[in-house]
């Protein structure tokens, strides 16, 4: 029963996408961290990710949770003005970061609010 | 998982850019030194950095990329100015000074970009630990 509730589908996407958010905070301590290095191509969660969850989303219950993967991968889009190819921009990236670090809290939030609904249904009690 | 996700990654880039500002101290300080243990006028020198990334094969995703590394720290060897100033010591026989090939205005950019990467960096050390909070916090 408590596995049920835990493994519901809603539960099991907030724990992905708190892994993503993680790895994406890694991303940009990384672009961040290479400001000012020669060549360097800022770094992201691979596109592929926000496909994936809408695939998931669109249809849910085809595809189970547990097959989506956050990934890194360099992003060549961006177009670069420096003369030296490296293409992060230190005010993008620290608005990304402010953005993902509410994202995550919210999906904590969340991921507590999941928990706490069944100490609920266990004790009986509102805390 | 590493429960401060980035932190081995700001570490690096906050030493690179620490020795970066550390150069450009030197720099600015020796801007009027007209000899040095050498025998010539003091010459600027440069940092550069080297991204480390390291690339696992046959996954198609990046490991977990690390940050920048201190290169090595070149000496700038083009020539100073020099000026005529013949009641300077280190005056030759035309009364010409060479001066050290120092640019303030380029070191004071140089140092405000190194400073800026610097908070930058230390921002980015804030929001991990904040976010490593949260998810302490998970279930509370």
């Amino acid at each position: 029963m408590i596995d049920h509730i835990l493994a519901r589908e809603n539960y099991e996407i907030a724990k992905k996408l708190l892994d993503a958010a993680a790895l994406r905070q890694e991303a940009i301590a990384t672009n961040l961290a290479n400001l000012e290095t020669p060549g360097f191509k800022r770094i992201d969660l691979a596109p592929d990710f926000a496909q994936q969850l809408a695939r998931l989303s669109g249809n849910p219950g085809s595809t189970s949770a547990d097959s989506l993967q956050p990934k890194l991968a360099e992003d060549r889009l961006t177009q670069s003005l420096r003369p030296d190819g490296n293409n992060v921009s230190l005010d993008r990236e620290l608005l990304e970061m402010n953005r993902n670090a509410v994202e995550y809290e919210f999906l904590t939030q969340y991921a507590s609010d999941s928990i706490r609904r069944l100490k609920t249904a266990i004790t009986g009690r509102v805390q | 998982m590493n429960i401060l996700p980035a932190i081995a990654v700001t570490s690096s880039a906050l030493d690179a850019e620490k020795t970066r500002l550390e150069v450009i101290g030197q720099n600015i300080a020796n801007a009027h030194t007209t000899r040095g243990p050498d025998g010539v006028p003091y010459q600027r020198r440069t940092v550069t950095f080297e991204a480390q990334l390291r690339q696992v094969a046959g996954d198609g995703g990046l490991s977990l990329a690390s940050g920048p590394r201190v290169a090595g720290i070149v000496t700038d060897t083009t020539p100073g100015q020099a000026i005529y100033n013949p009641a300077h010591p280190h005056a030759n026989e035309q009364g010409m000074v060479e001066m050290p090939n120092v640019n303030l205005s380029h070191e004071m950019v140089d140092l405000i970009t190194a400073s800026r990467s610097y908070e930058a960096n230390l921002s980015v050390v804030r929001t991990a630990r904040q976010m490593a909070q949260r998810a302490l916090q998970i279930g509370r």
